[in-house]
């Protein structure tokens, strides 16, 4: 049984098809990169998945359910933006999270927040908007979740962040979990990836793992989207 | 995870509103001083601490408002919902949550009122006055009767606040349906919902014409009984259909920007 099943997903904003009878099957122990140009339906998909979103049509599968209430005790969303109460403290962030999800670790979360140096004092307000990006991604990143959903979680932020960021995903996702990432900054992250997803217009237009990209086509992922997002 | 949800939720008002009851009750003791038998009855300084008094009560009666409209519209449908939304935690239990919040809150706004309206007696020289009542006479006035009535006018507020906060839920949510211009489309909602009642009222008179006559010649308990008791069922019933307008939509039709 695949972790995620997407079947013919269709979601429609008034005029606009954001998805596309999307058809999808994930597997766990991977990392699959969600790539796409702007406004090609990545952080639609990601919010459908996270029952953020209505579906226009289709459905989506996760451990065989719907999104409701039993997924999301399993999925780990980063979303492209802060969504955390911005009076609150490090500390109290802790607390947040670890009463609403029992697969939250406060000893990992606590260990890589005192790695970036975060004052657990400091109310969100009060931080920069790297240091929120990173907080809200540490604390996702210490549940073990079995699907972990990111979207964007490398935008806005410097190089050394960008580093860290993928470090931190690397290291502390589970080999039962499957991490999407979705970004269209690829150079970035192609070197963690284990499979990808190209979607132009709310269509996938490939589904192939990196390594067959690297080895049979001979190209860098990166390479490969320039080629197929050509304009 | 009612439980969980209240813990955070309310604080989260409490942050705003009780520095505003410190300041309230320090307005009442201004006010107190002035009209107290200590002061030399300078008019201008008696109308100027009870500007300052009833300045700080609209305060707080606008304050809870927009945090009552802030709260639910940030945390549910607006970027806190990204985080919100997702907590492994039931609609209901979500709305649930709101209310019962808000609701606390605009008890406590009661008694706050009550606790300045005591500091405007005691520092007002009232409270002399105030322990030198004949209690036992005022006890003899409260028959079973009167605490009764006292309860039933309590739950009729607290029903009736209720009421008040999920039509503003309701709203809310009906107007967050709408493509764009989601406030304006909010209060066409919000608008359209009254309305709503009052049609039902209307109609409640139809197949209930003795309650309208009633309302005007209440003369005992009983026959006030018979005009409270629906009225609190009635507001009961907007409660539960406003409550399951909002669970319907933020399951079935919740689309964030």
């Amino acid at each position: 049984m695949a972790r995620i099943n997407i079947n013919n997903l269709t979601k429609q904003f008034e005029h606009v098809t954001a998805l596309d009878d999307v058809t999808l099957e994930l597997e766990a122990g991977q990392i699959v990169g969600l790539l796409g140009p702007n406004g090609s339906g990545k952080t639609t998909l990601i919010k459908l998945m996270n029952g953020l979103l209505t579906p226009t049509d289709g459905n989506i599968l996760i451990n065989d359910m719907e999104p409701g209430i039993e997924t999301k005790k399993i999925v780990a969303y980063l979303p492209d933006r802060n969504a955390l109460p911005d009076y609150m403290t490090t500390d109290k962030l802790i607390n947040l999270y670890e009463d609403f999800f029992e697969d939250f670790n406060r000893a990992k979360a606590e260990a890589m927040i005192n790695d970036l140096g975060i004052d657990p004092r400091l109310t969100l307000k009060k931080m920069s908007k790297g240091t929120k990006e990173k907080l809200q991604l540490c604390l996702v990143m210490a549940r073990d979740a079995q699907v972990y959903l990111l979207d964007e979680p490398i935008g806005g932020v410097d190089p050394a962040t960008r580093d860290y960021i993928l470090r931190t995903i690397i290291s502390n996702y589970n080999e039962n979990a499957v991490v999407i990432i979705s970004t269209h900054l690829i150079a970035d992250i192609e070197s963690v990836l284990d499979d990808v997803i190209f979607i132009r217009e709310g269509k996938i237009v490939l589904h192939e793992s990196a390594e067959m990209i690297r080895e049979e086509k001979e190209e860098s992922i990166d390479q490969l989207f320039r080629e197929v997002f050509k304009c | 995870m009612l439980g969980k949800l209240l813990k955070y939720e309310i604080p989260a008002l409490g942050r705003k509103l009780v520095p505003l009851y410190i300041a309230w009750a320090a307005a009442a003791v201004f006010l107190g001083l002035m009209i107290g038998p200590l002061q030399g009855k300078s008019e201008f300084m008696i109308v100027i601490s009870a500007l300052l008094y009833t300045g700080v009560a609209t305060a707080i009666f606008v304050m809870a408002i927009v945090l009552i409209i802030q709260r639910y519209k940030n945390s549910l449908l607006g970027d806190e919902a990204y985080f919100n939304m997702v907590l492994p935690v039931s609609t209901s239990q979500h709305i649930a949550n709101k209310l019962i919040s808000a609701l606390i809150w605009i008890f406590l706004t009661g008694v706050a009122a009550l606790v300045t309206a005591l500091i405007i007696g005691l520092f007002g020289g009232a409270f002399f006055e105030f322990i030198h009542i004949n209690w036992n006479l005022v006890l003899q006035q409260i028959t079973g009767n009167a605490i009764l009535l006292f309860i039933e006018i309590l739950i009729a507020i607290f029903v009736s606040s209720g009421k008040t906060v999920m039509q503003i839920y309701a709203a809310i949510t009906i107007g967050h349906q709408a493509k764009s211009h989601t406030t304006l489309a909010s209060i066409g909602a919000y608008i359209g919902i009254l309305i709503f009642e009052s049609l039902i009222g209307r109609l409640f008179l139809v197949f209930y014409p003795a309650f309208e006559k009633m309302t005007t010649q209440i003369s005992d308990y009983a026959q006030f009984q018979m005009i409270m008791i629906p009225a609190i069922l009635i507001s009961v019933a907007f409660i539960a259909v406003y409550f399951l307008v909002c669970k319907v939509l933020l399951e079935k039709r919740l689309n964030l920007a």
